[in-house]
Order: C-alpha cells, then sequence, then structure tokens
C-alpha cells in the first residue's frame, strides 16, 4: 500500500475544499433553508350575484299600540316611529335560499333599497334579527321570542320621499355564514315621528324593498 | 518537517470540518424535507383545509378562518395571503395554531384594508 504525502500543495487543496464546503452551507442558510416542513396550498373562490325582490321578501310591522295585531300580510306600507306608547317597529327579512349558497360562503357587499313614502326627519336605526319570524304571525307582544342584536348595523334618516339604499354587507355576510337570513328590525332611534316605507305588498313594484347581493363560495 | 506538515493539515481539515458542521447545526440545516406549493410533505396534514373570510360592512376583510386543522398542527404557524385575480397580493398575515380538541378553527387577522370584492383567491400555509 502506496504511503500518502501530505505535501503543501495538497493542504493547500484540501483547505480550499473546505471553505468551499463552508461557504455552501452559510449560503444555504441565508437562502432561508431550514429543516422546517411546508404545507402549502391555495383556495380560489367564485364570485357571483344574487339579487332580492318583493317575491323573495318578507315584512311587516308590529304596533305598541296594537300588541296582538299582525299587519304585515296585506299592509302597503310599513310604519316605523311613533311616541312613547304607541311606537312601531318594521320588520324585513330576504330568502336566500334560492341562491344555493353554502355556509363557506361570504357577501362581498349587500345593499338594502327601501323606498320613503312618508317623510320624517328622525333616525332609522337597522338591528340584525337573529331568529325565526313570519310576518302573519308576528306581533307586538311577540318581539320578546326574538333574538335581535343589541348594536344597529346602519342607520338612515329618511328626509325626501323616494328610494335610498343602506349598506347591510356585514350582516348579510353573517347570515349566509349562519344558513338563514332573518332581515333587520327598524326602529326609530331618535325621536315621535313617523315615517313609512313601501312593503312588498306595495301596489308600485318599484316601491317594494329589494337587495342587492354580490358574492364569494 | 514533513510529519510537521501532515500533522498540521490533519489539524486544519478537522478543524474546518468542526466548523462546518458546527455552523449547520447552528443554522437549523439538518436532513429535513423541504417542499413548496400544492405538494404535500410529512407532516401535520397532507390536506389541502378550507378557508372562509368574516367582513365589516364596508366589505373588508376582517378575518380570514382556516377550518379544520388537525390538532396534529398545535403550534405551528398557518400564513394567509389574500390574492387578487393576478395573484397578487393584496394583504398577508399569519397566526399560530392553538390546542384544541379536534379539527381546530384558527382565526387570522391584520391583512389591513382590503376589500373583499377584489380577492379572487386565498394562498395558505402550514410550517413547523
Amino acid at each position: 500500500m502506496r504511503r500518502f504525502r501530505l505535501t503543501p500543495f495538497r493542504l493547500a487543496a484540501a483547505i480550499l475544499a473546505a471553505s468551499f464546503a463552508s461557504a455552501g452551507v452559510a449560503y444555504a442558510a441565508n437562502l432561508g433553508l431550514s429543516s422546517s416542513k411546508l404545507h402549502a396550498w391555495s383556495q380560489t373562490l367564485t364570485k357571483g350575484t344574487c339579487n332580492q325582490t318583493s317575491a323573495t321578501a318578507d315584512d311587516t310591522y308590529v304596533q305598541q299600540a296594537s300588541p296582538n295585531s299582525t299587519a304585515g300580510a296585506t299592509d302597503t306600507n310599513l310604519t316605523i316611529g311613533g311616541a312613547a306608547g304607541s311606537q312601531d317597529y318594521a320588520f324585513i327579512r330576504f330568502d336566500l335560499s334560492g341562491c344555493g349558497l353554502p355556509t363557506t360562503a361570504g357577501a362581498d357587499n349587500a345593499t338594502l333599497t327601501l323606498t320613503v313614502t312618508t317623510k320624517s326627519n328622525d333616525t332609522i336605526s337597522l338591528f340584525p334579527v337573529y331568529s325565526g319570524w313570519s310576518s302573519s304571525t308576528l306581533s307586538w307582544n311577540g318581539l320578546g321570542g326574538l333574538t335581535i342584536g343589541p348594536t344597529a348595523t346602519t342607520a338612515f334618516v329618511p328626509s325626501n320621499p323616494g328610494a335610498l339604499t343602506v349598506t347591510v354587507t356585514a350582516d348579510v355576510d353573517a347570515a349566509i355564514k349562519a344558513g338563514t337570513l332573518w332581515g333587520w328590525e327598524l326602529r326609530d332611534t331618535s325621536g315621535t315621528a313617523v315615517a313609512t316605507v313601501g312593503s312588498s305588498e306595495n301596489n308600485a313594484a318599484g316601491k317594494r324593498p329589494s337587495m342587492t347581493l354580490s358574492y364569494e363560495q | 518537517m514533513q510529519r510537521f506538515i501532515n500533522i498540521l493539515g490533519v489539524v486544519v481539515i478537522a478543524g474546518l470540518a468542526s466548523v462546518g458542521v458546527a455552523a449547520a447545526a447552528s443554522l437549523g440545516i439538518g436532513t429535513g424535507q423541504l417542499a413548496a406549493g400544492n405538494a404535500a410533505v410529512t407532516g401535520c396534514t397532507s390536506s389541502s383545509l378550507t378557508a372562509t373570510r368574516n367582513v365589516d360592512n364596508s366589505g373588508n376583510v376582517t378575518q380570514v378562518n382556516v377550518q379544520a386543522v388537525p390538532q396534529a398542527c398545535a403550534g405551528e404557524i398557518v400564513a394567509v395571503t389574500l390574492e387578487n385575480s393576478a395573484h397578487a397580493s393584496l394583504g398577508s398575515a399569519s397566526a399560530i395554531v392553538g390546542a384544541c380538541t379536534g379539527g381546530c378553527t384558527v382565526p387570522v387577522t391584520g391583512f389591513g384594508t382590503v376589500s373583499a370584492a377584489n380577492v379572487t383567491a386565498y394562498a395558505l400555509s402550514l410550517t413547523q
């Protein structure tokens, strides 16, 4: 067996090789390579719209002065406001089942359009409703059985007759995830005036409530 | 003289090798596996998990919820990037998977002001 002789040239070559190895280690570290395991994937979203008309709406109003009456099935306007002891609250909802949205979907944008038929300068606030109701049965005395959000989503002042829109994106997004949109309670939160908006039974189709909905799924 | 060179050479090479190993160890470089894209590697899950998002009333993303993350992923980092139709990033955020029973829903917040209408894809990752 031939004996290996470490000459100055061989020593220099070995040092050079070792230096390259060290540089490689440093370069790998500089690139962020490590022993961590990574699992990456992507999820593509589909966009769409599902606008709502009076055909998919249910609405009513309840009267403190007539606590057992139900007014929603026939009245052409929804009354909101009134003096203490005779307040009226309106309720509006839409049936989104025709949109075919899963509970993993969400609203990108949703706006509610109402038509003011009797104006006032009071503020009307929209509170989200989280439990079921029907215009054929809901009365003032039935309000205690409803679950209504404590915070208004939005508000408007019906100071001019005609159409107005309010944004309800957050509520509709939450309702899609919950599986059902139970709509809103409309309540006068600033005064005693009475305002009215067109109901889904209004003779003029253009005065009925409607909602635009852009969604993702 | 030759013997001295031999000994010196062995010492120098051994020293450099030790430095290299030490550097690799301190930098966390080992025999672990690395993958990217949609490929799954051994880890807490190989599934492509789904995510949903919440919005405020202006339609801006407030939170992304990564759903059904296996319990085995507790302690790992889940990162989410919101992408537009050109797959450009609109915002990114991450969170640590907490301990939970069964599948975890991991909320990820802090994307800044990003309109949900502009988001067409989520890029997600789990990292140990």
